[in-house]
């Protein structure tokens, strides 16, 4: 159904990026493809519906045949209904003004009469259950529907091959099941599927086959069911220290949340949520997209105020001070660093805090250097690097100004095992040098691992509070839905049979 | 020039939304949220609703003389009020009266009290105009429509798509205000803050401009600019809309009439 022979690829001002893949896919299979960030996977997905040439331009050797098509003399427009490609972000997969228009927008392309698409609409909103979405505007959509929407716009063209490109993205554990339960039926339902995804415990167990991408080769193939071991081995899979018990933890207060609410246009998203944030501690905010983790942690430094209640820092109450003065003291570092870049240098990117307080301490700097490992990126372009080099930038930036606490919002999002990995040993050394950390997350792995505290926030409320071995054997939790299961991770993976 | 390259289709809808960004503040809210509720509306076939969105500008430009003006403040207050807008119209004024003030201000020196105040109360009929234009009316409606009027498809495309990214961008927009304010940039309105925008320029139209070539993929793996497009929708328009459109017509020469006389 689809060959790859010795194919290489480079965008016009780059090298190769993919070098040298060899792949059949036959009829059913399901295939998942694991990588680092950077290794090639979204130029992997281009390749297979055209777009990769026609759309990037570039160099293209070998062959790329799709149903009995050679890609390279094949257009997007005639290839686009035999490979469905689910892209990566969601929001600009979904650019019409409602979900019906979405789907039927494909199929419009293919000139389909009326009556035909309207059917299919019909079909696939009863297939993926989307029924009472039709009418709403993507804009309007939780994580999950965005994702099942955007499947939909693509599986109704009734394509040979779907491919979707990481379609986990940041949604929590409520969604990505749904997501899963969909993509396991259309499999079983016999299409072909080849998922590409960083959060890969799933797949893992669901795929038939498994292939790890590097540097732009195929490094490693085998079935799914023996391949988690290579897949931790090359820590993909991230394989998180045991964390040490070293608790440096006080009981000064840094935070004080007092029965703070916050509501808009009427609508409560916090309710009286009462915290004490301690010096030394790693705290985790855990809940489900939606609970009101990231409006929680925007009232820390006041980019939200409470409509009720107090935020004191320190002993000081918060009051009107503007988040720009608060930067000093509570650092707060968002999920997309690219939202925060606009200098030509990774070092006056992260000088700029500091350099705005007017407080650059040169030891300090040089010792931030040297935790995020910067030293060699100091004076490349911020917006030409990986990932997870542009999120460590992106955290070195806010720690510069050597807040008191430092408050991160998904910090896994998007992110490779391996940076995750990192950012857990990162996280322990900061804790050892004495920073008060929270971060809002619903990486429940990760925040296993790195958290010695959990907070569970569930429809604005805090339902729980204590350690997470304590809170993850409160069954309660996971019946009202404040907790879910989390992803199949590397000890299930490597000693299954 | 539409075949030339499938960024280049986009690129002009981010010039377009821009704009709209300025007209229709819009943040986080659906844009046509209002517009399916409201049953009368959707009735309306865009054709009409185009033309009678054309007529009320055509109006504004023609109204010079305060009782003109006066009527057609009236009307357009009253199809507001119809519409069930005025509480949108008050949240978006405030966008407008910045620009309002400057527009009188300038027009005071260098005119008259009286030229001042006539030019921002015209002006202000014409943000509001548009306000209820693009609170009203959906965008793949008035792309299919223009297309029955022959209008190329590349072409309505834009504004469709131009429709649905001002939301997006201004999220996008509110997430590096509160990513920069996090990290000590003071964003405040204030003369002196006025150097520190490059840091919300700069990401954002790093953004725009990923999010132009990630919507030009998405629309290019799912057929568009393919000749053979069909539509689904099939639009008729009824005798009352005749009817409603001959009506804003005789209006505006009424206007026009009144203006001369």
């Amino acid at each position: 159904m689809i060959q790859l022979r010795d194919v290489r690829y480079r965008y016009p001002s780059t090298d190769w990026v993919l070098n040298g893949l060899d792949l059949t896919v036959d009829g059913g299979e399901y295939i998942f493809i694991g990588g680092a960030n950077g290794s090639g996977k979204s130029t992997l997905t281009y390749l297979f519906n055209g777009l990769v040439p026609h759309f990037f331009g570039g160099t293209l050797l070998g062959h790329v045949l799709v149903s009995d098509l050679y890609t390279q003399e094949t257009s997007v427009s005639n290839l686009f209904a035999r490979v469905g490609l689910v892209l990566q972000n969601a929001d600009a997969q979904l650019f019409n003004s409602t979900v019906e228009d979405e789907i039927a927008f494909g199929l419009e392309s293919l000139g389909l009469p009326g009556k035909e698409i309207n059917d299919r609409i019909q079909g696939i909103s009863d297939r993926l259950n989307l029924e009472n979405l039709l009418g709403q505007s993507p804009a309007t959509l939780s994580g999950g529907e965005k994702r099942l929407a955007a499947v939909a716009s693509v599986l109704c063209l009734d394509p040979e091959v779907l491919l979707l490109d990481e379609p986990y993205g940041d949604l929590d554990w409520a969604a990505v099941s749904r997501v899963r339960q969909a993509l396991q039926d259309i499999n079983r339902s016999g299409r072909t599927l080849i998922v590409i995804e960083q959060r890969m415990g799933d797949f893992l167990l669901d795929s038939t086959r498994c292939l790890i991408l590097d540097r732009g080769k195929f490094l490693f193939e085998s079935p799914s069911n023996t391949g988690g071991a290579r897949f931790c081995r090359e820590h993909l899979l991230p394989h998180y220290p045991r964390k040490a018990r070293t608790r440096t933890q006080t009981n000064t207060p840094v935070l004080i949340l007092e029965d703070l609410s916050y509501g808009i246009d009427g609508k409560e998203i916090l309710s009286s949520v009462s915290l004490e944030l301690r010096t030394g501690e790693t705290a985790a905010i855990i809940g489900r997209n939606g609970a009101g983790k990231t409006t929680l942690i925007k009232q820390f430094n006041g980019l939200l105020r409470p409509s009720d209640g107090k935020v004191i820092f320190n002993g000081e109450q918060l009051g009107d001070k503007d988040p720009s003065e608060m930067a000093a003291k509570i650092g707060l570092s968002f999920q997309n660093p690219n939202d925060q870049f606009f200098k030509s240098r990774v070092k006056d990117e992260i000088l700029v805090g500091p350099s705005m307080l007017k407080q650059v301490e040169d030891e300090w700097v040089e010792e931030i250097w040297s935790i995020f490992g910067l030293h060699g990126l100091l004076e490349r372009p911020p917006y030409r690097l990986s990932e997870g080099e542009k999120k460590r930038v992106a955290l070195a930036s806010i720690l510069a100004m050597q807040p008191t606490l430092l408050v991160l919002d998904e910090p896994t999002s998007g992110q490779d095992g391996r940076f995750r990995e990192a950012l857990a040993l990162l996280l322990a050394e900061l804790q050892d040098r004495g920073f008060t950390t929270v971060m809002a997350t619903h990486d429940l792995d990760f925040a296993k691992a790195t958290a010695d505290r959990w907070i569970v926030l569930h429809e604005g409320r805090v339902v729980a509070d204590g350690g997470p071995e304590e809170i993850l054997r409160n069954e309660e939790l996971f019946r009202m839905g404040a907790l879910g299961p989390s992803e199949a991770d590397a000890p299930t993976l490597t000693t299954r049979k | 020039m539409f075949a030339a390259s499938p960024r280049l289709r986009v690129v002009p809808s981010y010039v377009v939304h821009s704009v709209w960004c300025l007209v229709a503040e819009t943040g986080n809210e659906d844009l046509f949220r209002l517009a399916r509720r409201r049953v009368v509306l959707r009735r309306l076939d865009p054709r009409t609703k185009l033309a009678l969105g054309l007529m009320a500008i055509g109006a504004v430009f023609v109204a010079k003389e305060p009782t003109t003006l006066i009527g057609v403040c009236v009307i357009l207050l009253i199809t507001l009020l119809l519409l069930g807008l005025e509480k949108t119209w008050l949240r978006s004024s405030r966008v407008f009266w910045p620009m309002l003030g400057v527009v009188f201000a300038i027009a005071l020196l260098s005119f008259d009290l009286w030229v001042a105040l006539t030019l921002s109360i015209r002006l202000l009929a014409l943000l509001s105009v548009s306000l209820v234009f693009f609170r009203t009316v959906n965008p793949v409606e008035m792309g299919d429509a223009l297309r029955k009027m022959g209008v190329p498809y590349e072409l309505t495309f834009i504004l469709t798509t131009a429709m649905r990214y001002v939301p997006l961008i201004g999220q996008k927009t509110l997430h590096i205000i509160d990513a920069q304010r996090s990290r000590g940039i003071d964003l405040r309105p204030k003369i002196r803050n006025v150097k520190n925008y490059v840091a919300l320029l700069m990401p954002l139209l790093v953004h725009s401009f990923l999010l132009s070539d990630e919507l030009a993929m998405a629309m290019e793996s799912r057929g568009f600019g393919r000749k053979d497009r069909s539509s689904r929708r099939d639009y008729h328009l009824a005798v009352w809309e005749y009817g409603l459109m001959a009506t804003g017509l005789i209006l505006l020469a009424a206007f026009a009439w009144w203006e001369r006389g």
